[in-house]
């Protein structure tokens, strides 16, 4: 799965979420807040299935695929956010060499991710504030088909 | 000149006086060796005057005694000590001595046969008297005796505490003594990339038994009040983070001596709260520090808390003597096994030193707890499944709280569908009562592996993901003395269960756990690396802290189920890998640091004596002014001064040489961190003469972590100079992206001709060759580069795939070099090895 791009830690002017009981004019001062991403869930893995991200090199990741294709029969890719382009072109390329003696079977799914919004204040937060946000991800089957 | 001759003679004087003269007078004493009265000599005489003297007219009884009596005692002290070789055999001439005669006396003329026989008798009576003075040891059987054996092992740990699972690692691991423990450091076996390897993908499994625990009670304002002057909110999180106060997590932090920051920093500490209780109002605290702080945090402690008064004392618990005899023990007598065991006092207080403190004013109780609980360290990403595959949450409930026990269990059970340790939160912590694990124990030995089928979407485990663990269920019986103490004591004991195992109907079922006490645990997740951008959550796991006593019972259900074993050189490397810095080594402004240094220069300088002279290094040729230590005041105080020339800013207050620090403020960590890439549109703060001034204004004299990779070859080692690039070298590097760097020229060794002189009395301490002798010249400009700072751990990183180094660089050489890079290098900076001429380009990271 790829890592989410660039978890640079960036300032992020958040208002608390406090309800604000009604009728009264209550200022709550906006605190800073420091975004960590967090990894996402890593399903599973089982000997043939590949995860892709956009920080290894391509040809690596192309041989890799290639050799667990001749190992087992058929191999799973999985790609996520940006690197779903990734996925999909080595899954076309890998079909290219086989001259078409593989076959491809695609899902795509959605992948909840959290941040971690860390106050600048440790001292005044309530609780650690969590944000969700998702993304899709793209899952290849390629196998040599039964005859 | 000496020859062979003149050896002898000397060898033969040895015992006789050197200066002992005697006049032509005749009356003075020489050697036996008959009077020459011509007033022979032996020692210097300057001038050479004449040897005669006028003969008194009288003499005084006591005055001429008390000159003679010098020359007396020398004479005789001569003369009782047959110098060199046996007189009784020198006395023959070369022609009549005899090989046999040494055994054989009758081949000695009859005069000589009496001395001979002598010198026979006295070297027999000589032998028989070595040999009876052997002590007579015990038979190997009764030296190896349980009994005798447990009080063996308590005298040896008289002086060095050995942790509960000190003989499974002395079988299998080198050990050190260090901080006053017997540690392992690493295994026998080669296994460097195995336990990488472990901690990569499976797990890794530690003892950490050894960090001090210290608890606190009293109200809770209080205590917030007192701690908040050993900690400062710029570096992060203190005691009174709203997470932690509940209990839920579990924080850490850097101690400061009260009211110091940003000097006097102590060391860091991991703290936990206990969860609150509904109707108690007192709250308890535990800090968890390194044993070679604890002194000095304890003191700090007690002068913020006030708390003098020393209520309890540790206890003796002396070695039972009672033994069995032989005979199979029986079930009841099985308490009288263990106080011959259990440890005397722990390593960091001589026992009888006092345990609990209790202030006058305030509520406030310190308490001692070093030993008493045992913690355990898995790291991997595997971590959690050991874990749930080892622990059974106990099958029947304590009567009390049953509700929050059923709870407990299910988050426990939750554990199994998490896939990686990685995806909770950091620092949640778990509380648990489980059944002996030892019961469970597999007949072989096996590898825990994920459970593939049980991934399900449950909303609470996304809970769990997102929120971590309810503070209620952090609660645990743990936090009792009555109950740990209750659970230690009623601890089966090996023989016990090999009993029961003995008597199963169906050999190798499960044992049964009914009537066993249930054992109340903690699990606290460990975060792993959370700062920096790249391998997040790498190295997270889980810490189990048990009770006293069951320790050997958890550790081997444990390593039966497939996690590598790691000592203190794996710990190290896990905080290297992570990009945190470990404690000793990597703290240079606290006085556990430093004294870790003292030490550590000591060493390496003994290594490098031990090699002969032509197969050193010469560091004096690579300029390398410090191989062994690094002189950090000297760095931060000689950068003060040329950034002070620079900018012309005379009148700075520098008020004299104030001690460095390490920054640890996270804003200005964050702005440096900023500074220190090349700039994209997300960096909101601009790098100009003025905000560097203020920033290195703000901070004063002081050093930054930072984390350099290697943009190429090099395999940095420690001790290796970071340097900065001149425009001529990033040009080099623009031009080649693939260049190797710079080459330093080899300096003259201008120390060679001190060497060369014979020793001479008046240098006591001679300089070590091929290390620059003390006080140092300017480390700044010494070579053609100017040095930022040095690197304190460095290798090839398997996790990164390139080399990677930590080190500390001074905060002003740092702005200084920046801000002369073009925007699209900045960054960049040259790394050397003590040892080398090459220098290496690397990119600096600071990780926030």
């Amino acid at each position: 799965m790829a890592e989410p791009r660039s978890p640079v830690s960036a300032s992020v002017a958040h208002n608390p979420m406090v309800p604000a009981p009604e009728g009264s004019t209550l200022e709550v001062d906006p605190m800073e807040f420091t975004l960590r991403k967090r990894l996402p869930r890593k399903l599973p893995k089982r000997r043939n299935d590949v995860y892709v991200n956009m920080k290894t090199d391509f040809k690596a990741q192309l041989a890799r695929c290639q050799k667990l294709l001749d190992a087992h029969r058929e191999i799973c890719i999985h790609g996520l956010g940006l690197a779903i382009n990734r996925a999909i072109n080595i899954a076309l390329q890998l079909q290219t060499s086989s001259q078409g003696a593989l076959q491809l079977a695609a899902n795509t799914s959605t992948v909840e991710l959290i941040d971690d919004l860390e106050p600048d204040d440790p001292d005044e937060a309530a609780e650690p504030l969590t944000r969700t946000r998702n993304n899709s991800a793209i899952h290849i089957k390629v196998f040599y088909p039964n005859p | 000149m000496t020859g062979a001759k003149d050896r002898m003679r000397e060898k033969k004087m040895k015992n006789q006086p050197r200066n002992v003269t005697y006049t032509s007078s005749g009356r003075g004493t020489g050697r036996g060796q008959g009077s020459q009265a011509c007033g022979w000599v032996r020692g210097h005489q300057p001038g050479g005057h004449s040897y005669s003297q006028d003969l008194p007219k009288y003499i005084t009884a006591s005055y001429f005694a008390k000159a003679r009596a010098a020359e007396v005692n020398a004479m005789l002290k001569a003369v009782s000590k047959p110098a060199g070789s046996c007189h009784v055999f020198n006395a023959l001439p070369n022609h009549m001595r005899r090989r046999a005669m040494s055994h054989n006396t009758k081949r000695l003329p009859s005069r000589l046969r009496e001395g001979a026989q002598r010198l026979a008798e006295r070297s027999q009576r000589a032998a028989e008297k070595e040999k009876k003075q052997l002590p007579r040891s015990r038979s190997r059987r009764a030296r190896r005796r349980h009994g005798n054996l447990l009080l063996e092992f308590n005298r040896r740990q008289r002086k060095n505490k050995w942790l509960e699972t000190h003989i499974w690692h002395a079988k299998r691991f080198h050990m050190q003594k260090m901080w006053s423990y017997c540690l392992p450091l690493k295994p026998t076996a080669k296994s460097f990339r195995a336990s990488y390897r472990a901690m990569n993908t499976h797990a890794l499994l530690q003892d950490l038994s050894y960090f001090c625990c210290l608890e606190l009670q009293g109200s809770e304002e209080q205590m917030l009040r007192a701690l908040a002057r050993l900690t400062s909110k710029q570096t992060g999180p203190t005691f009174a983070a709203a997470s932690c106060l509940s209990g839920a997590r579990q924080g850490s932090v850097h101690l400061y001596k009260a009211d110091q920051f940003p000097q006097g920093c102590l060391g860091p500490a991991d703290f936990l709260w206990r969860p609150r209780v509904p109707d108690a109002s007192d709250r308890q605290l535990w800090i968890w520090i390194h044993p070679d702080l604890k002194q000095e945090v304890l003191s700090e402690l007690q002068l913020v808390c006030q708390c003098s008064v020393s209520v309890s004392v540790s206890e003796e618990s002396g070695p039972a003597v009672e033994r069995s005899a032989g005979r199979k023990r029986k079930r009841d007598e099985d308490d009288a096994e263990e106080p011959s065991k259990r440890l005397l006092g722990d390593g960091t207080r001589p026992a009888g030193a006092p345990v609990r403190w209790q202030s006058p004013d305030t509520t406030i109780t310190i308490s001692d707890l070093t030993m008493e609980i045992v913690r355990y360290r898995l790291i991997g990403p595997l971590a959690h499944v050991v874990l749930t595959d080892t622990l059974q949450p106990a099958s029947e409930e304590p009567s009390d709280a049953v509700s929050l026990h059923q709870q407990q269990t299910e988050v426990f059970q939750l554990l199994r569908g998490v896939c990686s340790t990685a995806e909770l939160p950091a620092g949640c912590v778990l509380g648990l009562t489980v059944d002996d694990p030892r019961l469970t124990l597999p007949q072989k030995r096996g590898k825990s592996v994920p459970d593939l089928q049980q991934s399900a979407e449950d909303d609470r485990l996304r809970d769990l993901r997102l929120t971590g663990v309810a503070a209620h269920c952090s609660q645990s019986a743990l936090w009792d003395t009555s109950a740990r103490e209750r659970v230690t004591h009623s601890r089966l004991s090996e023989q016990e269960l090999n009993r029961m195992r003995s008597e199963l109907l169906v050999p190798g079922s499960r044992l049964s756990a009914d009537g066993q006490a249930a054992v109340p645990l903690l699990l606290v997740h460990q975060g792993g690396r959370v700062r920096g951008e790249e391998r997040l959550h790498w190295g997270s796991g889980w810490d189990l802290l048990l009770p006293k006593g069951w320790g050997m019972a958890f550790w081997v259900p444990l390593v039966y189920r497939g996690v590598r074993v790691g000592g203190l050189h794996m710990s190290v490397k896990h905080s290297q890998f992570m990009g945190q810095p470990h404690f000793p080594h990597d703290y240079p402004d606290c006085p556990a640091g430093v004294r870790f240094q003292s030490e550590q220069e000591a060493e390496l300088l003994e290594k490098f004596k031990r090699r002969p002279p032509s197969k050193r290094t010469n560091y004096i040729k690579h300029g390398c002014l410090a191989p062994f230590c690094c002189p950090w005041q000297q760095l931060t105080e000689e950068w003060e001064e040329l950034v002070n020339l620079s900018t012309e800013n005379v009148s700075c207050c520098r008020t004299g040489a104030s001690d460095f620090t390490v920054l640890r403020s996270l804003k200005a960590l964050r702005r440096l961190s900023a500074w220190t890439r090349p700039p994209s549109r997300r960096n909101s703060s601009t790098l100009t003469h003025a905000t560097a001034a203020a920033l290195q204004q703000e901070c004063g004299p002081s050093l930054v972590w930072v984390r350099l990779r290697l943009l190429g070859k090099g395999q940095p080692a420690l001790h290796a100079m970071v340097c900065a690039p001149t425009t001529s070298d990033l040009q080099l590097l623009l031009q080649d992206a693939h260049s190797s760097g710079p080459q330093e020229p080899r300096h003259k060794d201008h120390l060679k001709h001190l060497r060369q002189h014979k020793t001479s009395p008046e240098e006591p301490a001679r300089a070590v060759r091929g290390v620059f002798p003390a006080p140092l010249p300017s480390v700044l400009s010494h070579c053609s580069r100017l040095t930022l700072g040095w690197v304190t751990q460095g290798d090839f990183s398997l996790a990164a795939g390139c080399g990677e180094a930590l080190a500390f660089i001074s905060v002003s050489g740092l702005l200084h070099t920046i801000l002369q890079q073009p925007q699209e290098q900045r960054g960049l900076v040259l790394l050397r090895n003590p040892s080398s001429l090459q220098y290496r380009f690397a990119r600096i990271s600071i990780d926030v």
